[in-house]
């Protein structure tokens, strides 16, 4: 085959084509994972630990087996096991309704040694700290260091040093995690699963009972949201398997409540960071020192980047990873990303406001000559400053007017990869009644991955997207890319477009003939075989010509198709009530690239999710611990507080998309879009009171405490 | 949550029957309180009695001799859809308007609201009104942001949850209830007690009584609430105030000035009442009593903030009734 290329002037590609599954999923007909319900389907309900830390004495399931619908019963932390948080798991029930399995839980009979907790950083960090993991609950790794930040530091003009916090928060997965997982004789597991990755999970069920991946079969028709925290079976969806295989095979179906999600199904760790940054008279960076430390829970994982997206010539950073008696974190959307951009644009901005420069104009001189993303950054800004009104409406921090609410804009910029594997494939069918096939083991997390290969295919065949069957979730396929990274787009495309080329050479091979044509001289074209230049005859009157004998086609990675690194920026404008220190968001501006976009309308999509994501990041979202119990306060929808439609503010995306950033091919584009909304909420709220306000999330407390300590300094 | 017997009454004797012989009865009406405390086992009632069916404890009646009747089973939809509620009670209309959302508001019911149970995460979280452990309290050792900060001193740090009560009491309303023995009628802050130790109820309704009407009495004054929260959609108001003042010319004659989310019963400030009273409202005036209002208050260790908001919602709930929302202004 030639050198694959994106076509040139493509029809589809590039355009707003509405995702194939939408109207399913809009009008409820769509069934997710969590709504299967197999013949014969079992109900387990989790029973997990009621304390921050504790171990386990004694465990009596005897009366819980024998209550009325019970058929078997799973033990996760055996007697003389450790709980590590609250949420920890301790043993699964399942049974012939939900509610007897819930009842049966409750008969669970547990004696507990209730262990020292620390849930809080504050209460890990302490001197007195019980100690919740061996060698200490505060692991300080060595810093990163870059020239001599303190030397160039002393030679700084100006120079601001603050401490700055984000919240641990969780993913809310509109549905749950879990599956349902039934054995089919004695070696072969099928399962429905709400995953990011159906082959992972595929694997891990198939490692935990020792059968061949082959024998597992992994299905994700559609699912409810992922961000990071669905990339296998879990100790969930294994136990279910173990229950099933203790009830004869009956289907056994876990799925987590809303409280077990914020406790047990991850979280994005909390960053807090102080920071010391420096630059010259004009506006140079020229030093950063920042020691920083943040909470994964009891494994770790708090790591993020900093300093971020800005050239600083001489930096130190050391980062401390605390222990708490907290859910695990796993990866949220960017991870680490979030945080970073956070903590280093309050500090650019404050900074920009103590050096008296447009934080705007200093962003630009800052950022890192010779890297290819500069540029990119610089027209993104220009479009996005002209979005929000940044010339005429941006006043300096503070001079925002006498009336109680003020009005402020702030910025943020923001880096991702977003690349994808060169070992995924997709096969691609052309059936002798004109129907059309894509096959591969990716699935869809909510980006609209069938919709894309739909689209690259439908592209070269020249059809329409709706005359494809784009047949994914299915970990029984040629190798498909786990969605996470934001590689899933960028992984699939290539060995799709070179799926549909191969069928499609094979296609005018195999018909050549029978229409009197060369191969060389047949084109395909608005649902019709072009010959020389002329339309022929409709697709599907081609498609007899194949007889009795599909096609089909297996594309692999082709080179120069994809590519990886993005930048973007964007802008809010928010008010702030300075007397109730209630922040309401007016409008953002998200200015971002990503190489080739396939479908315009489901790219938009995720940069909308994205911001949204960002905005509850910004405003509202906070896991709270109760030192005291060590328990979770708010593991619900209620206090754990997200935003509802009339908190969304008006949103413009805005695509970079010049023809050099088309040629780069297709770049992922699911995270970054997430990464700079809560940072330039945050610059925003600075600029319209005049303070900053350290603390994430822009609650009516952490504006009022601010306002009142800076009121406090200035008495 | 637990298993329960369930009754469907029509009518209210027959109601309060049921709820008077069984050892835990719980009333249910639109079950947005009841159904979360069942599901998280704060409450397990032998018997749940759906009043929904009961026609009697439905429908507002307004008459501007007599006042406005309203059934205990009028949903918070049905008061913001009535004009009359509207244009002379806005102190209540405003604060029924910013409950819940559209669907809570179809199904929840004004004697619902006025009897849910506090919204704090230590009782939601099975540890008690008072939730003390070890002689401790769990509020005052731990995360309070949301608690009290009036009465501090004592250990009933929740705070009351019903935004329709404050916005009652200020405007003098009475509730009706009915139990085995009979009716009675008491003033809308009497529905609510301090619980002194744990068992207590913060509820002066007695099991088996049943929540009939509430009668706002005709002729009140200039009235308004305001509330402050932080986010737009579904949530909770962290401070409301409510005021109702009877003017003398521009001067105030009398003031009911009542505060949401700062004690564990509907918070009538008697400083912000005083303050304001003899005197014209005007931002000036309206400051000063907002600032007596707040004089008294002991906060936490994490709810300070609530002392300016509380401030600024008495200002404004002051002025709003005057007709002047400064804080509009650019």
């Amino acid at each position: 085959m030639a050198e694959l290329r994106w076509p040139e002037k493509p029809t589809l590609i590039g355009t707003r084509i509405t995702r194939l599954d939408g109207l399913a999923k809009a009008s409820g007909r769509a069934k997710y994972p969590s709504d299967e319900r197999p013949e014969g389907t079992l109900f387990g309900v989790v029973l997990y630990s009621p304390h921050a830390h504790a171990k386990i004495k004694s465990l009596d399931i005897s009366k819980a087996e024998a209550m009325p619908g019970v058929k078997a019963i799973e033990v996760i932390a055996k007697e003389g096991a450790t709980l590590r948080y609250h949420g920890d798991d301790i043993a699964v029930v399942a049974a012939e309704t939900e509610e007897q399995a819930r009842d049966a839980v409750l008969a669970i009979k547990i004696e507990y040694e209730i262990l020292p907790h620390a849930v809080t950083e504050s209460q890990a960090m302490a001197k007195d700290a019980p100690e919740i993991v061996k060698g200490g609950n505060v692991r300080k790794g060595r810093a990163i260091t870059k020239g001599e930040p303190e030397a160039a530091m002393a030679k700084a003009d100006v120079t601001i040093e603050a401490t700055y916090s984000l919240p641990v928060i969780t993913h809310v997965c509109l549905e749950p995690h879990g599956l349902i997982a039934m054995w089919e004789g004695d070696d072969k597991i099928v399962a429905w699963a709400s995953t990011q990755a159906v082959q992972v999970t595929a694997g891990e069920l198939a490692g935990a009972f020792k059968i061949p991946t082959s024998n597992v079969t992994v299905l994700t028709e559609v699912m409810g949201g992922g961000f990071g925290s669905k990339f296998g079976a879990d100790i969930w969806g294994v136990t279910a398997a173990r229950l099933s295989k203790k009830a004869g095979g009956r289907p056994v179906k876990i799925f987590l409540d809303r409280v077990q999600e914020h406790l047990a199904a991850g979280n994005r760790p909390s960053a807090t960071g102080t920071v010391k940054l420096g630059a010259s008279k004009d506006g140079k960076l020229v030093a950063m020192v920042a020691e920083t430390h943040g909470t994964g829970g009891s494994r770790g994982g708090s790591q993020f980047p900093l300093p971020y997206v800005y050239d600083v010539p001489a930096a130190s950073r050391g980062h401390a990873e605390v222990f708490v008696n907290g859910g695990g974190a796993r990866a949220m959307r960017a991870p680490g990303h979030p945080q970073g951009c956070a903590i280093m644009e309050a500090a650019m901005d404050d900074l920009a406001d103590k050096l008296d420069i447009d934080p705007l104009e200093f962003r630009l001189k800052n950022l890192p000559e010779g890297d290819f993303k500069t540029p990119t950054y610089e027209a993104e800004i220009k479009i996005g400053s002209e979005e929000i009104g940044w010339k005429e409406k941006r006043k300096a921090r503070g001079k925002n007017g006498k009336g109680v609410i003020k009005r402020g804009l702030g910025m943020a910029l923001h880096t991702w990869g977003g690349g994808g594997t060169n070992d995924k494939q997709v096969t691609c069918t052309i059936n002798p009644d004109g129907s059309v096939e894509l096959k591969s083991a990716t699935q869809d997390i909510g980006t609209g991955a069938r919709t894309i290969l739909a689209i690259i295919a439908a592209e070269v065949l020249g059809l329409q997207p709706t005359d494809i069957k784009s047949n994914i979730g299915n970990s029984t396929f040629v190798p498909g890319q786990a969605s996470g990274g934001s590689t899933t787009t960028p992984s699939m495309s290539p060995p799709c477009l070179a799926a549909a080329t191969q069928a499609r050479d094979a296609f005018f091979a195999k018909i050549a003939k029978a229409v009197d044509a060369d191969a060389e001289e047949l084109k395909l074209k608005e649902g019709m075989l072009w010959i020389n230049g002329q339309p022929a005859m409709p697709w599907k009157d081609a498609c007899r010509k194949l007889g009795m004998t599909s096609i089909t086609e297996t594309g692999k990675h082709q080179p120069g198709l994809s590519s990886t690194g993005v930048a973007g920026c964007q802008f809010a404008e928010v008010s702030v009530d300075t007397e109730t220190g209630v922040v309401k968001v007016l409008k953002i501006v998200a200015v971002q690239d990503s190489g080739l976009i396939i479908d315009k309308l489901t790219w938009e999509s995720q940069v909308y999710g994205g911001v949204i994501g960002g905005l509850n990041y910004g405003l509202f979202e906070e896991r709270i611990m109760d030192p005291t119990t060590g328990v979770m306060l708010n593991p619900d929808m209620e206090l754990y507080k997200l935003a509802g439609a009339s908190d969304i503010p008006e949103i413009v995306v805005k695509a970079y998309e010049p023809p050099e950033q088309k040629a780069r091919g297709v770049i992922g584009v699911g995270e970054p879009p997430t990464i700079s909304t809560a940072a330039a909420i945050g610059n925003a709220v600075a600029n319209a009171i005049g303070v900053r306000v350290p603390d994430w999330p822009m609650s009516p407390r952490n504006v009022l405490n601010a306002l009142a300590s800076a009121s406090k300094e200035k008495a | 949550m637990k298993a329960f017997e369930y009754a469907g009454p029509t009518s209210v004797e027959d109601a309060v029957k049921l709820l008077g012989s069984s050892s835990s009865a719980e009333a249910l009406s639109g079950g947005t309180d009841l159904l979360s405390r069942m599901k998280d086992y704060v409450t397990s009632p032998e018997r749940v009695v759906y009043l929904k069916d009961v026609k009697s404890l439905s429908g507002i009646n307004w008459n501007p001799q007599v006042g406005l009747a309203i059934g205990a089973g009028a949903t918070l939809a049905e008061v913001v859809a009535h004009a009359g509620i509207k244009q002379h009670l806005p102190a209540l209309w405003q604060a029924a308007l910013e409950v819940g959302t559209p669907q809570i508001k179809n199904m929840a019911t004004v004697g619902g609201n006025l009897l849910q149970r506090p919204r704090c995460w230590y009782y939601r979280a099975g540890n008690g009104l008072l939730a003390m452990k070890d002689g401790k309290s769990l509020v005052r050792e731990g995360d309070n942001r949301y608690h009290a900060i009036f009465l501090t001193e004592g250990n009933a740090l929740f705070v009351n949850p019903s935004s329709l009560a404050a916005a009652l009491v200020a405007l003098g309303a009475k509730a009706t209830v009915l139990g085995a023995k009979g009716e009675r009628t008491i003033p809308v802050e009497d529905l609510y007690q301090i619980p002194k130790k744990e068992g207590d109820r913060e509820l002066t309704v007695a099991p088996g009584e049943l929540l009939t009407k509430i009668v706002v009495p005709p002729g009140s004054g200039k009235n308004a609430s305001y509330e402050a929260r932080q986010k737009q959609a579904h949530d909770w108001p962290l401070v409301l105030a409510s005021v109702n003042l009877t003017l003398d010319g521009d001067k105030v004659e009398k003031a009911r000035v009542v505060i949401y989310g700062v004690a564990p019963i509907p918070w009538r400030s008697e400083a912000a009442e005083k303050a304001i009273t003899g005197k014209a409202v005007s931002l000036e005036t309206a400051s000063s009593a907002a600032s007596a209002a707040v004089e008294a208050a002991k906060p936490l260790s994490m709810n300070v903030y609530k002392v300016q908001l509380a401030k600024t919602v008495v200002k404004r709930a002051l002025l709003a009734a005057v007709g002047n929302r400064y804080w509009e202004e650019a």
